[in-house]
């Protein structure tokens, strides 16, 4: 997420990444073997970068290749059946086929989230979400929240940093480690609830509840460009989804 | 016409063992600046919460007696919309009081307008205003998050400014702002007042406010012990005894000896005792 | 949906994903990723608990891809539990929390590898994955490797945070527990 969300991908309406994401997630689970998975990830990695927003898929390759790695071992190397030896390794065809098709599955759904994440801009999504006269309360819980991270964070690690100069040890056993919960979540919880009155207060006094019709301050345009990818994705998605339940 | 009328006014926060006001009787006109201060605990920002009708609808507790601002009973459900974006509450720490999905300090001070739905160029004019107003107009597309304690608080303000509210509810507004930060937003209330608006503001600063509120209203344990002109209570020893302070010139004299009626300012006080 | 809640509910959720972030950081066997749901239960109750939860789920899936948002299913169940738990006072003491928090930790456990399996086929979270490995090395099979590294971390997880949220509850003042009537029924005042 950021203000400067890429060159191309910043151009869009904030409801078709979205939009597209989610095709991207049904197409995925509906994918039937390694090769069409295979095509999905393939697919879903040229259109990121052809987007601008590159990095994003290879910041998904950090929680995958963990994911990918036990694939491989879960069903690769230990799976059953028909053994096929590759680079002197014994490995279950079958599980091969299930490891390869499973992670360009997970592939694609993290590579497509991520991508979303770093081209989401909160304000443009207030006002789109405005714009259509939809609720107000869920767009503000969706883009407060993402805005309390950084926060919060950085709250974390100055406790982390305080408890420390007191003496806490995070290092060492496995016990030592939990002890350091309560010194590092307690002062965290208490200045949330503290927060939560005055910041309800204000809330109330700025008139954010019982909003009905929000006015959006730079509503984004949605172009029939936008339009037409939303519709032809979610048309395509539904297609290959009823395609899997009854085909 | 009274903004604001406590009549035997009191509440008792859940749990407490004691009433944080009791049998208040206060009022504050539209077009005056109406000061509140006294020790701490002493009940002023709890009657500020009152007036907002926060408390008891956010605070839980128990409420006594008669609250009415602008007219109607702020803790009735069905008040909010008679005063939603008329009545101002501004608290002692800014950055609690941010939207929290404003990207730029131009869309945190557009937040309430927007929540009610204004035209968009109206918002625009508004907000402009509100920005210059606190002299913060060059800090307009910067990321709330990263603002000064200062900065933030004259944003706090901007952002109730943008919408002309009938009652102001101010609790410490000034304590992040250096000399000249304080000195404008005093201005501000003056301004506020003499276009009609009725200013109730808790303040320590003394020094600050003496020359700018129309009347001063001493809270000692709960409840209004002094109520009248500044100059006029600030000068006696009544202010020292219900635990509040007068100014630093006051307490000056005051300590070193010198009945009331006591100086005020430095003029006054150079007046005094170059002799 | 009114001021309060609009307050509370991005402050829980954050809760969730930052301490469940610090806790991953740390290397500690624990998800602590629930903390602010059974937290927002005990003191606005099970449906705001549920909403913590599932929107929470949503944007970690958001941050760390989709594949993680069916176990927002867990936190739902999560929020039910911890509000039976807060009706009963189940948060007066540390006995009675862990006691909670186990229980929670049995059905969430349960949940968490029925979803594990069918959806990842056995391969999910690093920890539990590399658990789930050792087992099959063992000779125990697939299924039965999955339920059993499930169980055993979500039983520790949830107690671990039924018991947080207890402690903090019962050292709150009558002042901020005086803000949120469930919360006293939670700890028994």
């Amino acid at each position: 997420m950021s203000p400067d969300p890429g060159p191309h991908v910043g151009r869009f309406h904030p409801f078709t990444p979205l939009v597209l994401t989610l095709c991207v997630a049904v197409l995925a689970v509906a994918a039937p073997g390694p090769k069409t998975a295979a095509a999905l990830y393939t697919t879903t990695v040229v259109a990121v970068f052809l987007g601008g927003v590159g990095r994003a898929a290879l910041r998904a390759l950090i929680p995958l290749a963990p994911l990918w790695f036990f694939l491989f071992l879960l069903h690769g190397v230990l799976g059953d059946g028909d053994q096929v030896v590759i680079l002197g390794l014994s490995l279950s065809r079958e599980g091969l086929a299930a490891a390869v098709t499973q992670a360009c599955r997970l592939g694609a759904i993290a590579t497509a989230s991520l991508t979303l994440y770093a081209s989401f801009s909160p304000a443009r999504f207030v006002d789109a979400v405005a714009d259509r006269g939809w609720s107000f309360s869920t767009a503000y819980l969706v883009v407060a929240t993402l805005l309390a991270l950084p926060r919060f964070r950085a709250r974390a690690l100055a406790i982390i940093d305080a408890q420390r100069s007191r003496g806490l040890r995070l290092r060492g056993s496995p016990l030592n480690r939990v002890r350091a919960i309560g010194p590092v979540t307690f002062p965290l919880l208490l200045g949330a609830l503290a927060e939560v009155d005055e910041r309800g207060y204000a809330l109330e006094t700025r008139c954010a509840s019982g909003v009905v019709h929000r006015t959006p301050l730079d509503p984004p345009l949605d172009r029939v460009g936008d339009r037409a990818i939303r519709w032809l994705a979610g048309a395509g998605a539904v297609a290959v989804l009823l395609w899997r339940v009854f085909g | 016409m009274s903004a604001l009328l406590f009549k035997g006014a009191g509440f008792t926060y859940p749990g407490a063992p004691s009433p944080a006001l009791r049998d208040c009787v206060l009022h504050a006109d539209a077009g005056s600046i109406t000061w509140l201060t006294g020790a701490l605990g002493a009940g002023t920002s709890t009657a500020l919460l009152l007036a907002a009708g926060l408390a008891p609808r956010h605070t839980g507790g128990e409420r006594t007696g008669t609250v009415l601002t602008l007219g109607v009973d702020p803790a009735l459900p069905s008040s909010g919309a008679a005063l939603g974006g008329r009545v101002a509450l501004v608290l002692p720490s800014p950055a609690t009081q941010l939207s929290g999905i404003a990207e730029t300090v131009f869309q945190e001070v557009a937040f309430a307008p927007a929540n009610l739905g204004w035209p968009r160029a109206r918002i625009t004019a508004r907000v402009s205003d509100a920005l210059t107003a606190l002299a913060i107009s060059h800090l307009a597309n910067r990321e709330p998050g990263t603002l000064s304690g200062g900065e933030m608080q004259r944003a706090v303000i901007a952002s109730m400014l943008v919408l002309e509210p009938d009652l102001w509810l101010l609790d410490e507004p000034t304590s992040a702002l250096d000399t000249a930060g304080r000195a404008l937003v005093h201005a501000l209330l003056r301004r506020e007042a003499v276009r009609g608006a009725a200013v109730v503001v808790a303040s320590e600063d003394t020094d600050g406010l003496h020359q700018v509120a129309d009347r001063l209203v001493v809270f000692a344990d709960g409840c209004p012990v002094l109520d009248g002109p500044p100059q006029e209570v600030l000068r006696g020893e009544r202010v020292w005894e219900a635990g509040a302070a007068s100014t630093a010139i006051a307490g000056l004299a005051r300590a070193a000896g010198n009945a009331a009626p006591r100086p005020l300012t430095v003029d006054e006080g150079v007046a005094r005792w170059a002799r | 949906m009114n001021a309060r809640l609009l307050a509370l509910l991005p402050a829980a959720i954050a809760i969730n994903l930052v301490i469940g972030g610090l806790v991953n950081a740390m290397g500690l066997p624990l998800y602590l990723d629930s903390i602010g749901t059974i937290l927002a239960t005990v003191l606005a109750g099970p449906a705001v608990g549920m909403l913590v939860g599932a929107i929470g789920q949503v944007l970690f899936g958001l941050i760390n891809g989709y594949q993680w948002i069916p176990f927002g299913l867990i936190q739902i169940v999560i929020a039910v539990l911890a509000g039976v738990a807060a009706s009963q006072a189940g948060f007066r003491s540390t006995g009675r929390s862990i006691a909670w928090g186990l229980l929670t930790g049995l059905v969430a456990g349960a949940l968490s590898s029925i979803i594990s399996y069918v959806l990842f086929k056995g391969v999910t979270a690093t920890g539990t994955t590399a658990v789930v490995t050792l087992l099959r090395q063992l000779g125990l099979s697939l299924p039965v490797a999955v339920t059993a590294s499930s169980l055993a971390l979500d039983l520790a997880d949830k107690a671990v945070a039924f018991l947080v949220v207890g402690a903090l509850v019962r050292s709150l003042p009558n002042r901020m527990i005086g803000r949120f009537a469930r919360a006293a029924l939670a700890v028994g005042r």
